[in-house]
């Protein structure tokens, strides 16, 4: 194979051009990631910082420290910063801008400025969020329902706004990849040579080309409802509440799995690298990625099952959310499989991995409580939701977006973190998640409706445990942090390919020079062929 | 190898031809003609007085004339077929989104006449909300008996 | 450094991340192609409004359309027509190199830009001047006044908002429009177009097409309801 680690003359990206003007200016995919990275990451821990406040208050029944309007501001902020500030561009624009050209041996991504572009957009649409908050805030939930939103006194246009400018740095991103995967892979990476990370991504890239027009067309039919009034969305003025729903849902839901998918993809990389062996189904779940991409667009409608939607709709919705739980399983068991009878080493992205198969299996099988109709009638809006998709969403994307920070964090920075530190982080979290969103399924499945600051002391109980796991979670979280940055400032130099990964983006330098490549590689094996496979012996 | 050029992980064989169709003149007039025929044809249409049928007849020419410049002014007919399947996949998603959205409105307040719940009809939101609370009450003011 | 072919030239014009100039010209139309997907999915939200207005208050849709001016939305859709086949032409002259004709075909269709927007700005003035408003800016005496039909309706703003919401929204795309063919009429008369490099032109073209479509659709149903 091509390009082996040979310290060139050639600086690494991080210092090929200096001053913070050539980082402002740069159209280097690499240096752009980076900077989605430090960007996503600091939303995280705001809006964590968010999660932290609301589960204090929630220690005691009654009101500790907030009123029940500073509760509703900082539930909704919570939310609208996670979702759309840090999960949606998190893994694709911070991870898939630094890995994809890498990975398909490109030198970038097919239109760098239009990269670049689409940052300085997410930054105007951070800044528009922020600006909500001392402009009024923000209360009526992240999902924006209408009556409320359409009439309450906060700040919802700027937020809308915010978030209709988040979307187009999203469509930009997305559309950045497509064109790329189809259009830039180097010499012999054909479609089923590719990393599954690619695949994911692609997948997550079709979604976000296709669904967020919507979200942009429903937050523009919001605020001109706030300010022209049409009144599609109220009954008073002709129209009907439930049609925002749809209108929100159709993309909401799609945007789901724009935040998992590529954590699918990390996972693969991680199952496969530290445990030395080819995945298993390599085809089935690159299949069942754009398989999930393409039913999650006909499942907006679970989501609305008690909303006034018609029973037949609900039926409908509800099968076809079963069977997005097909690929999905696909995918879950294709990674256990792979595991059996591999070398598996225990570091930290193992850990992450493992934790993972945990945490979203989990997830993924409450969701089919929440599908099945006649229990989400009991458990729509309560704690039970609130888990379910804290489980797929933080033990899923977030778990698998930390596992993959800690396998590419020698690609990215050239440094090595301590292990065990990352290890006890890993710990940590999985604790620290468990009990705080483990816990909410039986407050759920007990009645506890979600998004009220106030409850019966019945449920006091259970809520002192998930907010006390709530603290392990943010201390584990915070070790990550001083993990890597400590790994930053005083980690070992990396070696080229610490992991010994063979898919392109371990065959360059460590980290990469400026343009990826001295020469094109000219691949002839696939991303998971490691060396001491012996392929004569091979079951499979 | 570098004297051969790659493109998407193939070989590309004959990397200099460029493979853009150009149109002769005449059929973009022929195309334009055709559009201002449908134009007035969308007209007739509107003057027919077809009743309900107006508008899917409507929809269908106004499709032939979308048709035409998709297919001739923006190339589509002449493309790699992916594009065609592009643009199909984004119809089908349109398709799906309006299919399902209108059919609830239709099937919900259905339902809600059905069952006699007290939910204001659509069309009588405002006079409604006068006399009762929203969804849920059994005993409705009976806003209006034929529907 | 890159895999092209050492016995052919690599064009100024393809950038440093590119093989060949093949790999750029069908990375652009590719990106195109998906924005324009963007773009349909987009407005077709606004389509469904519409549908669900007109499904909910057909007798209310059906009068207030009256009010456009059938004329003036058939001076548009000719218009429109028109520009879009000035554009195809125009892309063609790039195709084959005629730099006047490209030149010309541009100018013709930001003319027929600027006459749209002019059409549309005596149809709005209409509307304001009768009170014909969205919901928020509904003059009822003054609309009831220019016609009693349109004041027995309860709903009767909601149209006018979709009317407005979606007119504008196409409005907005046409006036960018004029500001990309300005652009793209600059660089033909800098001479940046070739045969082989004129791929921003057909990227503009197919975005005033995608434009020209939504009109296609507009204007039967918001002007011909009856």
């Amino acid at each position: 194979m091509s390009n082996q680690t040979h310290d060139s003359v050639e600086p690494s990206y991080l210092v090929a051009k200096k001053g913070l003007l050539s980082w402002l200016i740069t159209v280097d995919h690499k240096r752009i990631g980076l900077m989605y990275l430090v960007a996503t990451l600091f939303f995280f821990m705001v809006a964590g910082l968010l999660a932290i406040l609301l589960r204090t208050e929630l220690f005691t029944p009654g009101q500790d420290f907030m009123s029940a309007q500073t509760y509703n501001q900082v539930f909704t902020l919570h939310g609208a910063i996670m979702v759309f500030l840090f999960i949606i561009p998190s893994v694709p624009a911070a991870m898939g801008n630094f890995l994809l050209p890498l990975m398909l041996g490109a030198r970038d991504v097919a239109f760098p400025k239009l990269n670049l572009l689409s940052f300085y957009i997410y930054c105007i649409a951070a800044v528009m969020l922020v600006l909500t908050l001392v402009m009024g805030s923000l209360d009526t939930g992240w999902t924006f329902y209408t009556p409320y939103s359409s009439t309450t006194g906060t700040a919802v246009i700027m937020a809308t706004l915010g978030v209709f400018i988040a979307g187009f740095s999203s469509i930009l991103t997305g559309l950045n990849f497509v064109v790329t995967v189809h259009k830039m892979r180097a010499p012999g990476v054909t479609w089923n040579r590719m990393p599954l990370m690619i695949w994911a991504i692609y997948a997550t890239a079709l979604i976000q080309v296709l669904a967020t027009p919507i979200l942009a067309i429903t937050l523009m039919l919001l605020c001109i409802e706030r300010v022209l009034s049409i009144g599609i969305f109220d009954p008073a003025l002709g129209g009907d509440p439930v049609l925002f729903q749809h209108f929100f849902w159709f993309y909401s839901h799609p945007a789901v799995y724009i935040m998992v998918l590529p954590g699918f993809g990390i996972v693969s990389e991680l199952i496969t690298v530290h445990s030395r062996k080819h995945i298993f189904g390599y085809r089935a779940i690159a299949l069942s990625s754009v398989a999930i991409a393409v039913i999650s667009f006909l499942v907006w409608g679970h989501h609305m099952f008690v909303s006034g939607q018609s029973e037949l709709a609900g039926v409908v919705f509800s099968f076809i959310t079963f069977a997005v739980a097909v690929p999905t399983a696909i995918k879950v068991l294709s990674w256990v499989a792979t595991l059996y009878g591999g070398s598996i080493r225990y570091t930290t992205p193992m850990w992450y991995a493992m934790i993972f198969l945990w945490t979203f299996t989990v997830g993924g099988l409450t969701g089919l409580y929440l599908s099945t109709l006649s229990t989400d009638v009991h458990l729509h809006d309560t704690y039970f939701v609130v888990a379910h998709f804290h489980y797929v969403m933080v033990g899923g994307t977030v778990i698998a977006f930390l596992g993959g920070l800690f396998h590419w964090f020698p690609k990215m920075f050239g440094r090595m973190y301590n292990e065990r530190a990352g290890a006890i982080s890993a710990l940590l979290v999985f604790i620290g998640f468990n009990v705080t969103f483990g816990t909410q399924f039986f407050l759920g499945h007990q009645g506890m409706p979600r998004r009220y600051y106030a409850y019966l002391p019945e449920y006091e109980y259970l809520h002192q445990i998930s907010t006390v796991g709530s603290w392990v979670l943010a201390a584990g979280l915070f070790l990550v942090l001083f993990t890597l940055l400590a790994g930053l400032k005083f980690g070992k130099h990396a070696p080229a390919n610490p992991w010994g990964g063979v898919s392109l983006e371990w065959h360059t330098a460590t980290p990469p020079i400026e343009h990826n490549f001295h020469h094109i590689p000219h691949v002839e094996s696939g991303p998971y062929d490691f060396p001491e496979i012996d392929w004569d012996s091979a079951k499979h | 190898m570098s004297e051969y050029v790659f493109l998407n992980g193939k070989r590309v064989e004959n990397p200099h031809e460029s493979h853009h169709h150009i149109s002769p003149v005449i059929v973009y007039v022929a195309v334009f003609a055709a559009l201002l025929v449908l134009t007035g044809l969308t007209y007739a249409v509107s003057f027919a007085n077809l009743g309900p049928g107006s508008l899917p007849v409507a929809m269908l020419v106004a499709t032939m004339k979308a048709s035409l410049v998709v297919a001739f002014f923006m190339h589509l007919a002449y493309e790699d077929r992916f594009y065609l399947f592009m643009f199909l996949t984004s119809l089908v998603l349109i398709a799906l989104f309006f299919g399902f959205v209108l059919f609830d409105v239709n099937a919900a307040g259905a339902l809600n006449d059905e069952q006699a719940v007290g939910v204001p009809r659509l069309e009588e939101g405002l006079k409604a909300s006068e006399t009762a609370p929203v969804a849920g009450e059994v005993e409705a003011p009976a806003p209006d008996a034929g529907h | 450094m890159s895999s092209s072919n050492a016995s052919n030239e690599r064009p100024a014009w393809v950038a440093h991340h590119f093989d060949t100039a093949g790999q750029q010209v069908s990375s652009a139309k590719l990106g195109m192609w998906l924005f324009l997907a963007t773009e349909a999915l987009m407005f077709s939200g606004l389509f469904l409004a519409y549908f669900l207005i007109r499904k909910l208050h057909p007798d209310m849709v059906l009068v207030a359309s009256e009010e456009l001016n059938k004329a003036y939305g058939g001076v548009n859709t000719v218009v429109l027509i028109f520009s879009s086949f000035t554009m195809a032409l125009g892309v063609r002259a790039a195709q084959v190199g005629n730099q006047k004709s490209l030149e010309r075909n541009l100018m013709i269709t930001i003319a027929c830009a600027f006459i749209f927007m002019g059409v549309k700005y005596i149809e709005y003035s209409a509307k304001i001047h009768h009170g014909l408003l969205p919901w928020n800016f509904f003059d009822m005496e003054k609309a009831a006044h220019h016609s009693a039909a349109l004041a027995s309706f309860e709903y009767t703003p909601m149209f006018f908002g979709i009317y407005f919401t979606m007119t504008g929204l196409h409005g907005l795309h046409v006036v960018i429009g004029i500001g990309v063919l300005t652009w793209i009429l600059i660089r033909a008369r800098r001479r940046e177009f070739t045969p082989d490099n004129y791929v921003a032109v057909e990227n503009v073209g197919l975005y005033w097409h995608i434009v020209d479509l939504v009109w296609i659709f507009l204007f039967p149903l918001l002007y011909l309801v009856k």
